[in-house]
């Protein structure tokens, strides 16, 4: 049991790595610091996975979310997205284009706006997923990013109940000059991809 | 945003742009630009694919990599493939810049 422990834990700082790396990319994107709060990374089945994300969807994400995600392939499987109160992505967006706007529509948002979500959501994820492929030497293929807002979102909108089995869910909160962004990160990826990760890990035990 | 960044840098260079990666293919046969800015993921043609199609046509043939992938091992590959270099996004003032030093040192 302590080998699991040990195995979970050392893959809990993989990821945490990556968000850290993804954290410094972000503030090299803004040009300015960000203090970065990420409490915990929890490594869930699916129906305990659902359960988390329900709760943080009506929770700290109520109306609609703005959800970047990018699938990868190739030796470890899955899905990884990036999910974001909707509110607060105008600011967010300002912050990396560099400009400010005043507006009162908060969920109008233009092409540019998307392409930028897209685009920061991409350098974001392949920093986490890159990071973890880079420590555990297994690559991964990455399809296009994709990025959409939903209202009222539910976890299945994120995790894939036939083809995956395997929810990574990191909860983040970022403080850019006082604009407070809370978000979550979740990994939907295969057992399989997670029994690789974690016979390599075993390797280094 | 890319092409603003070394813009500055190469105020003259003439720019031509590409949704895609097909379509990159097309305006390099058409065009036959003294450089590429490639990025790895794109639809139609990945960009690893679009190197090897453009290498099979010229093997001198000039490119600049610009990716959000960190994978070494991707980079390894990239790096053999003859490429000028591999800059990993986002792209910065002192990024364009390393890409517009090379664009003008190998130009003189």
């Amino acid at each position: 049991m302590s080998a699991n422990l040990n195995k979970e834990d050392v893959l809990k700082e993989l990821f945490n790595i990556g968000v850290g790396q993804a954290a410094s990319t972000l503030s090299e994107i803004i040009d300015k610091k960000i203090v970065l709060k990420v409490p915990d990374v929890k490594i869930l089945n699916l129906q305990e996975g659902k359960k988390e994300l329900d709760a943080f969807l009506q929770n700290v994400a109520a109306g609609a979310v703005m959800v970047s995600s990018i699938s990868f392939d190739r030796q470890l499987q899955g899905r990884i997205s990036l999910v974001f109160p909707a509110e607060k992505m105008h600011r967010f967006i300002d912050l990396c284009l560099h400009e400010e706007h005043d507006t009162d529509a908060v969920m109008d948002f233009t092409d540019i706006d998307f392409d930028t979500i897209k685009e920061i959501g991409n350098i974001l994820m392949n920093a986490i997923i890159g990071e973890l492929s880079n420590n555990i030497h297994i690559p991964v293929e990455y399809t296009l990013p994709e990025v959409g807002i939903l209202d009222n979102a539910r976890a299945e909108a994120f995790v894939n109940e036939e083809a995956y089995h395997l929810v990574v869910l990191m909860y983040i909160s970022f403080d850019i000059e006082g604009t407070e962004i809370e978000g979550a990160i979740v990994i939907n990826m295969t057992l399989k991809s997670l029994d690789d990760v974690m016979d390599t890990i075993e390797n280094w035990l | 945003m890319t092409s603003g960044l070394i813009k500055q840098f190469i105020p003259d260079a003439v720019q031509h742009f590409a949704d895609d990666g097909l379509e990159g293919l097309e305006k390099y046969k058409e065009i036959k630009p003294d450089f590429m800015i490639i990025d790895l993921l794109m639809p139609k043609l990945r960009g690893q694919d679009l190197i090897e199609e453009v290498k099979k046509i010229d093997i001198d043939a000039k490119i600049i990599v610009l990716s959000a992938d960190v994978q070494h091992k991707v980079r390894e590959v990239i790096d053999k493939m003859g490429v000028l270099t591999f800059i990993n996004k986002p792209l910065n003032e002192e990024k364009a810049k390393t890409i517009a030093n090379l664009i003008r040192n190998d130009a003189q």
